[in-house]
């Protein structure tokens, strides 16, 4: 309270004449005492800046925040200066003409808006966003043909993210239920306030020398502010550059973020991103199974085939055996003819006859036939017995 | 996992070729041994129990 409450800023203000005899002030005395050293101190002025948190109550007055990339102001617009104007929507740069002053029920600093103008180019940080958003787009940092593919089975996810927040619970939730069979790599980094810029840049830079299969970078949901440093160009353009596909779930589903929109895919919430960077082990699992059974069945009519096969070619060999047999047996017959023909029993069947001696020995030769000697006589229906003379 | 996504592309393959017609009984026997030896392998794989987490920390570059 120093600074408001010195003598200098109230002429006619005696700060010590209105102390209990304690010597202690009360709340309200401080309230309404800086109210009017506000009042008296600062006239009404032209303000600019982002419209936040904008609401309008039953009552008709509207309640917002006016801001930029420094500080914050608390508004009231009463319903008597308001009632010819469209409500204004976050994010909006206007213009305020407005009283400074104290709402000394909460103790709060706020400005008494009487006029309220929008402008047209948009907020700062959305005129931030754009010209960044349009550098990344020269440079074709955003072209859809850019999006990699996520691997199916990741090994190993690296996350960036704050190591204390709600997103690292939910990716490690997700990913230890889902796909266990990964190691996480966790690389902490701020993800707000001034430092987060190179607090991000610098963990993305250690990751990209480590072997690992898709990254995930994460933040819980806050305000513009809180999420500004994945609107960082730099940032951006750190995420676009790394080796391995990129998840991002920054914020809200709402908010979207330029680094959302140069990873390879976006999603929702940390859970999200968890949930797209992993397959389901139990869906793998029964992958495998189906195979199994693919497997065994295959090999069954593999099998069968393969005896059907076996089956014809018996068949075949069996008939092939039946056609020599046939052929055999006809040249058998004809060898039979010839055979018939040369038989001694036809040359008999002629009128010759055969005489053999009582040991079978055929008897060709006058010499072999001295008188006397007994001979048996073939002739063609059987035989006798003869005598030389 | 990039070995993990091969392994089942191979296996795959294998059932593509076993469940083909013209294929004698000692290669779809010997298909039939690999495929299973690389199931075996998955799923083993896929036993793994624990999700390893780490957290690489300020070690090499200054922020």
């Amino acid at each position: 309270m120093g600074a408001p409450l010195s003598p200098g800023h109230g002429p006619g203000l005696d700060l010590f004449a209105a102390a209990s005899a304690e010597g202690a002030w009360t709340v309200g005395e401080v309230t309404r005492r800086a109210r009017a050293v506000i009042e008296a101190g600062l006239p009404p002025l032209w303000v600019r800046g982002e419209i936040a948190d904008f609401t309008a109550a039953r009552s008709g007055h509207w309640y917002f925040t006016l801001r930029d990339k420094a500080a914050q102001l608390r508004c009231a617009m009463f319903a008597k200066q308001n009632f010819r104007l469209a409500p204004p929507v976050d994010g909006v740069q206007v213009f305020v003409f407005a009283r400074p002053s104290m709402y000394e029920a909460k103790g709060e600093f706020q400005l008494i808006v009487s006029e309220l103008l929008t402008t047209d180019q948009g907020g700062l940080w959305k005129l931030a966003f754009e010209k960044a958003k349009a550098a990344l787009t020269k440079d074709g940092l955003l072209d859809p043909t850019r999006k990699r593919r996520l691997p199916a089975f990741p090994r190993r996810i690296a996350v960036v993210t704050s190591p204390d927040g709600a997103a690292l619970r939910d990716i490690q939730a997700v990913v230890g239920r889902r796909w266990p069979v990964a190691e996480l790599i966790v690389v902490p980094a701020q993800v707000q306030g001034a430092k987060a810029e190179a607090s991000v840049c610098s963990a993305l830079n250690r990751i990209r020398r480590l072997p690992v299969d898709v990254l995930v970078v994460a933040r819980g949901g806050g305000s513009v502010e809180d999420l500004w440093a994945f609107n960082s160009e730099r940032v951006a353009r750190a995420v676009a550059a790394m080796p391995m596909p990129v998840i991002s779930a920054i914020g809200h589903e709402t908010d979207v973020t330029l680094c959302d929109l140069v990873a390879d895919l976006r999603a929702p919430t940390p859970s999200a991103a968890a949930e797209a960077a992993t397959p389901d082990r139990d869906e793998v699992l029964a992958q495998c199974g189906l195979i199994g059974q693919r497997l065994a069945r295959a090999l069954r009519i593999a099998s069968r085939h393969v005896v059907e096969r076996l089956d014809r070619t018996a068949d075949r060999l069996s008939r092939c055996m039946d056609h020599r047999l046939e052929v055999s047996g006809a040249r058998l017959t004809a060898y039979g003819a010839r055979l018939d023909a040369l038989s001694p029993l036809k040359v008999l069947a002629r009128g010759y006859a055969v005489a053999r001696d009582e040991n079978g020995q055929v008897l060709k030769r006058v010499a072999q036939l001295p008188s006397g000697k007994e001979f048996r006589l073939r002739v063609t229906d059987g035989e006798v017995n003869g005598r030389v003379q | 996992m990039a070995e993990f996504s091969k392994q089942l592309e191979r296996l795959e393959a294998i059932v593509r070729r076993l469940e083909s017609d013209d294929l004698d009984l000692d290669e779809a026997l010997q298909l039939f041994e690999e495929g299973v030896e690389r199931l075996r392998v998955a799923r083993e794989q896929l036993q793994q129990a624990e999700l390893k987490v780490k957290k690489v920390l300020e070690i090499e570059s200054p922020s």
